[in-house]
């Protein structure tokens, strides 16, 4: 307020030298406005008050939001927010030509990526400003990077910590980088470019773009949960690859590490096998509509570069119907029953039907080639999927196949007695993984499961292990079959559906959570936590409205797992700005979480 | 490799780009000419397909599937398994929906049978036409329809292009207008066309007739139905016969972009516009300034923007409007321009004492904001400083010749603060202060439209629009849009009064509602998220008017329209949050058919999502895929 005053009677003392001013419009009558902003303490970037350039400030002042929110607060525009972080309000120029990277501190096994995390850093720089920086200095930024371990394995007990420090020195940008793991060198490598902003004014048509580097920064950061999911569905409608790659890019910059790709569904199977090949043909929506052998090597190892773990589910044994169609043709008898029944409300709870046939020797025959594809595609350790929810009795019920195999085992035909069945399945395909594992050389590895009537608290442990599965919670909040799994001893996943659902609030009477409910939930932390998932079912998604669906959301999750904070979306409110036009720039498009002026007007409208 | 149509001795094979790379794929058809009903594609049939081991078949093979129409419906079945192989898109078109969103109104009767056509094969002649004027917008609006055609057109792979579909027919469009010289949509013109088709030798004839422009423009719109991309033969084919009549049942059916909220690039806008009227929606709402933000630089009013824009580049200068509206005028939509007063303004009206003008409005981002507005930033018109008038005489005539819409005018006026004025004026009552700025405004309107008042003023449902303020509003100038809920008792009462109305229920047709608070973790002001079936099964002028057998009047409706504001919404969001929940708003305001969402209902409007797409309109998907490929197993 008292510079306002100040201003004021600069300029009544300026005005007072001219003697007609009265009625005239001060307003040259060309200019566009061009707003300014100011970093204030506990508020955030403020929009200058009046959109005239004006050379009489006092205080600094940014030409650019981005540049504001860079600097301001004390995470500046990091996201997730690392554990601890003392950053300078002072910014140096850089050039993406005069970026070194110094990997003679990583083990030579760690070299190879580590390069690839290096140029996807660097290309995140370009981005900023549309791949062309115009603003051309010759300042050296060399970053050191230190990494203690070889290992490249990914998994829930890969230590992703970093420590990230930029010094300006006189001649060069020192910015060292000490890792345990090439993963969590990458961490850093994304902290790392979310010190640099683009500096160019916002809205403008005349292109010029210069980075700045936040001058010097002491960062110490890891993550609170080790599995950061997303998941994605790919089978209610197709993906392209494409935009699966968009948005794993979407998670490296989130620093969640793990896909969890549902590719297949009752309703297609676009997932290549090269052992069977009807699942494809039999399943896929058409020829261009299946993710190859290749193709799915090829992800995993772009998700790995990004420090992100693919997990492969193959829902079974509900949950699987086209793909399984051909059975019969081929001599091999029903691998699935209720397949597209046409009364599909007597069958499943969504259409098309289909469920695997148990009671079939070929089925687990055909299951074990699929296994054994997945096992070759997926790197070691292998961490598989195998569904297991939304099993509808009533289907195997109706089948007499089915009911005479039960008969046979002395199963009855009563819940007990179709979880009985249910759990052999289960067991069953569990063996044959472990089998396709070994005979690769692997060791048996953990699988995950979803959680079902199969792992209700009274049941679960005398069906399955908890050393050999991992349950994913997806009941709603006010269920207690979380915290009763993690008390019987199961390691588990937790993706609340009434939450952490980005489905829902578009279908029947399922409720939008925004940004702000997904960050507001927190998990229990203890060791058996492992953490969490924000799912993208497909039904009401494909290659259209799919990236303003899932961000910013995904975002919101993605700290509440990394960070797992105590102050509230409020406070997180500039940085998700931050991070929505860092999103943006690298090519992902986010829902906006408020009017523009609210985003120039930080907590002007809370 | 051996490829699972190598094996067939009169398939081809054609390598397919798919993902950025080639990918080998089958093309088996075969195809015999047809007589009769149908075109149908024969493929040959080999013998062994059952019972190979699974090793023989490791590569190759190639997913396809064929559709058939069976019962009125399209079947899709393995194309391994049929003699027929057909695409879903050619088997929906031939089999028993009409497949044209929104419904023709009047009789349709539609071949079976299709013929290949060439988007560069169409040419148009004007038979006859009412003037100069609307025989170049014919032309141009054609020019838009090939464009259309052959953007359609690219998304068959050329490299499938098939031979033996047989040689593609010319097709030429008779116009004949006869009726309105005047282009535009005015609030009197007559939207309805006659539309046929029939083959000649080696030729297609479209004839339109119409009494506007509006209304041949809409038959091209119709006739772009009729014409499809077949995948599999990799062309173009229309149906070979056609004959429709067609009339909208309102006249006024819009669709409200808010882009002062969030500001929309020109493209989007655009894009907008051409889904409208793909939809043959005809009105294109502009909210263009609010509290937030005044994108709109006027040559008479510069500092508005200069105060009120987000940035440089976050605003539409007179050249960016005029692209609009040429557009839009091509596709027969009005451009209704708001410039919302005397409340929802920001500041982008601050200027006025450094201008010596005194204050131009109060509660300018004033705080607690709660106090003085419904969201955040605050402001409202001085309804007392004459400037203002003025000022808004130069705006309303600037968007008057801009647009071209004269006969219809919003002038906002929804959600005054009688506490940001009462604060200011505690000597009058707020009230009397919100009339006296209508009438004034009203005033700077006339003045600005030649001395003569539009036919119809529109302005928001308000207080001022309940009693005992409605009867002190003029019915034979104003028209209500009614935004509160249809079960609202001031929603009907202006109904009830006889005022000239637009629907747009805030419990039906807000598509912004749903998303949860952006301020706080609640849900919001308007939740649930409205489906685009609540949208579609929204009537309240057959659920709610009261019935003849009370002697009451009947509701002046003169339309309804879609709203999406914009708090939540910004440019790459857009067509998601639009479509095809529109669509929906569309087909219920052009067609008014008696049925709800039924299956026939989900079935054209999924097809009119394909061709959003098509267009480029990232529109939602209605359901998984698997429901399109087979129509009606969803239900």
């Amino acid at each position: 307020m008292v510079r306002q005053w100040i201003a004021l009677v600069v300029f009544v003392h300026l005005a007072s030298g001219n003697n007609d001013i009265s009625v005239k419009d001060l307003t040259p009558s060309v200019y566009e406005p061009s707003w300014t902003y100011k970093c204030v303490p506990d508020e955030g970037c403020q929009r200058s008050q009046s959109p005239e350039p004006t050379a009489n400030y006092t205080g600094t002042v940014y030409e650019s939001l981005d540049l504001c929110r860079t600097v301001c607060g004390r995470f500046g525009g990091i996201w997730p927010r690392p554990v601890t972080a003392a950053l300078s309000s002072q910014t140096v120029r850089i050039h993406p030509n005069y970026l070194r990277f110094d990997l003679i501190d990583a083990p030579v096994e760690t070299r190879e990526i580590l390069a690839k995390m290096t140029q996807v850093a660097t290309s995140n720089l370009m981005d900023e400003c549309n791949g062309n920086v115009t603003d051309i200095v010759e300042t050296p930024v060399i970053v050191f990077i230190t990494i203690k371990t070889p290992n490249l394995e990914q998994t829930w007990s890969t230590d992703e910590s970093y420590m990230l420090d930029v010094q300006n020195k006189e001649v060069n940008v020192a910015v060292h980088i000490v890792a345990e793991t090439v993963y969590g060198a990458r961490h850093a490598l994304e902290t790392f470019t979310q010190l640099v902003t683009a500096d160019k004014p916002d809205y403008t048509d005349q292109y010029r773009c210069g980075l700045r580097l936040i001058s010097g920064a002491k960062i110490r950061d890891k993550p609170v949960y080790p599995h950061r999911g997303f998941l994605l569905d790919t089978s209610r409608n197709f993906i392209p690859l494409e935009d699966i790659k968009r948005m794993l890019d979407g998670m490296a910059a989130t620093k969640m590490n793990v896909f969890h790709w549902h590719v297949t569904d009752t309703h297609s199977f676009p997932l290549e096998s090269v052992r069977v090949p009807q699942f494809t043909r039999y399943g896929a929506y058409s020829a261009y509509e299946i993710y190859t052998t290749e193709e799915v090597r090829e992800l995993i190892n772009y998700a790995r570069v990004r420090g992100i773990r693919v997990v492969i589910e193959i829902d079974s044994p509900a949950h699987a119907g086209n793909g399984w169609q051909w059975g019969k043709e081929y001599g091999f008898g029903d691998l699935a029953v209720c397949t597209n029944e046409k009364q599909w409300r007597s069958f499943c709870i969504q259409p098309p039907c289909g469920q695997l046939n148990p009671a079939n020797p070929n089925m687990y025959k055909v299951l074990r080639d699929l296994y054994k594809d997945i096992a070759e595609m997926l790197s070691q350790p292998a961490l598989f999927h195998m569904g297991g929810d939304e099993v509808f009795v009533e289907c195997w019920n109706s089948t007499q196949d089915i009911t005479t195999y039960m008969e046979s085992k002395g199963y009855e035909r009563n819940t007990e007695g179709f979880i009985k069945l249910w759990a052999e399945f289960h067991s069953t395909a569990l063996q044959i993984w472990d089998e396709e594992l070994t005979a690769m050389g692997q060791s048996e590895q953990p699988v995950m499961l979803w959680s079902s009537e199969l792992t209700q608290a009274h049941r679960i442990s005398k069906y399955l292990n908890k050393d050999r599965y991992v349950i994913e919670v997806w009941e709603p909040v006010s269920s207690p079959l979380l915290s009763q799994l993690l008390r019987l001893g199961f390691r588990t996943v937790s993706v609340p559906k009434d939450i952490w659902y980005l489905d829902h609030g578009f279908w029947g009477i399922t409720k939008y959570s925004n940004w702000r409910r997904m960050y507001s939930h927190v998990l229990p932390v203890e060791a058996n936590m492992l953490g969490g998932e924000v799912a993208m079912w497909s039904e009401y998604v494909d290659s259209q409205a799919l990236d303003t669906r899932v961000w910013p959301r995904a975002a919101a999750v993605a700290e509440r797992l990394w960070s797992n904070p105590s102050s509230s979306a409020n406070i997180a409110e500039p940085r998700l700005q931050r991070l929505r036009s860092r999103l943006a720039a690298r090519g992902i498009p986010s829902d906006v979480l408020s009017p523009g002026w609210c985003a120039q007007h930080d907590s002007r409208c809370l | 490799m051996k490829s699972w149509g190598e094996a067939l001795g009169r398939s081809a094979s054609a390598h397919f780009s798919r993902v950025g790379r080639l990918r080998r794929a089958m093309l088996l058809l075969a195809v015999a000419a047809c007589t009769g009903v149908a075109l149908l594609y024969w493929r040959q049939q080999t013998g062994d397909q059952a019972h190979r081991p699974l090793h023989s078949l490791y590569s190759g093979v190639e997913p396809q599937w064929s559709w058939v129409c069976r019962n009125e419906r399209c079947e899709r079945l393995l194309a391994t398994e049929t003699t027929i192989l057909q695409s879903l898109a050619t088997c929906n078109m031939l089999c028993a929906s009409t497949q044209l969103w929104p419904q023709p109104t009047g009789p349709v009767s539609l071949a079976t049978a299709a013929v290949p056509v060439r988007a560069d094969a169409f040419t148009l002649q004007i038979r006859s036409s009412p003037s100069r004027d609307v025989s170049d917008h014919l032309s141009d609006a054609f020019t838009l329809f090939i464009e259309d055609l052959k953007s359609l057109e690219r998304t068959g792979s050329s490299e499938s292009r098939r031979s033996d579909i047989g040689p593609s027919r010319d097709v030429i469009v008779r116009v004949a207008v006869n009726g309105s010289a005047d282009p535009r949509l005015r609030l009197e013109t007559n939207e309805s066309y006659k539309l046929t088709l029939r083959p000649g030798d080696g030729v297609l004839y479209v004839d339109i007739t119409a009494y506007s422009f509006c209304g041949a423009r809409h038959a091209y719109e119709t006739l772009s139905q009729l014409i499809w991309i077949d995948p599999y033969a990799g062309s173009l084919l229309a149906l070979e016969a056609a004959s429709i009549e067609d009339a909208p049942k309102f006249k006024f059916r819009g669709l409200l972009l808010d882009t002062a909220r969030n500001f929309f690039p020109l493209n989007e806008i655009l894009r907008t516009i051409d889904a409208m009227a793909a939809n043959k929606l005809n009105t294109f709402h502009w909210h263009i300034s609010d509290s937030q933000s005044f994108p709109l630089k006027l040559n008479s009013a510069p500092q508005l923007t200069q105060h009120g824009a987000y940035g440089p580049g976050a605003i539409y200068t007179t050249d960016d409007v005029r692209t609009v509206v040429r557009r839009a005028r091509l596709r027969g939509v009005r451009v209704l321009i708001e410039v919302d007063t005397p409340a929802h303004v920001g500041r982008a009206w601050a200027w006025g004492p450094a201008a010596g003008l005194g204050p131009l409005a109060h509660c300018i981002e004033v705080e607690p904001w709660s106090a003085y507005c419904g969201e955040p930033p605050c402001g409202q018109l001085n309804p007392k400083n004459p400037h203002v008038y003025k000022i808004l005489e130069h705006v309303y005539s600037e968007i008057i010749q801009l647009t071209g819409v004269d006969d219809i005018f919003h002038l906002g006026g929804d959600e005054v603060s009688e506490r940001c004025w009462t604060q200011h004026f505690n000597d009058t009552d707020p009230m009397d202060l919100w009339l006296e700025f209508t009438r004034r405004a009203m005033l700077s309107l006339q003045r600005a439209n030649k001395g003569k008042l539009p036919e119809v003023t529109l302005l928001w449902s308000s207080r001022l629009t309940r009693s005992p303020y409605l009867e002190r509003l003029d019915k034979k100038h104003f028209a209500i849009q009614v935004w509160g809920a249809s079960r609202w008792p001031e929603s009907r009462a202006v109904l009830d009064m006889g005022f000239r109305s637009i629907i747009s229920h805030v419990d039906a047709w807000y598509l912004d509602c749903g998303f949860g608070s952006w301020r706080d973790s609640s849900d919001g002001h308007c939740g649930p998220y409205r489906s685009w079936q609540q949208i579609y099964e929204h009537r309240p002028w057959i659920e709610e008017m009261p019935g003849m057998s009370t002697g009451a009047e009947p509701w002046l409706i003169d339309g309804g329209e879609v709203c999406l504001w914009t708090e939540q919404s910004g440019p790459g969001g857009l067509d998601a949050r639009l479509w095809p929940r529109s669509a929906a708003v569309a087909e219920r305001l052009w067609s008014d058919r008696p049925e709800g969402a039924t299956a026939d209902v989900y079935l054209r409007l999924d097809t009119q999502r394909s061709r959003l797409v098509a267009k480029g309109i990232e529109a939602m998907p209605l359901w998984p895929r698997w429901c399109t490929h087979n129509p009606n197993a969803c239900l």
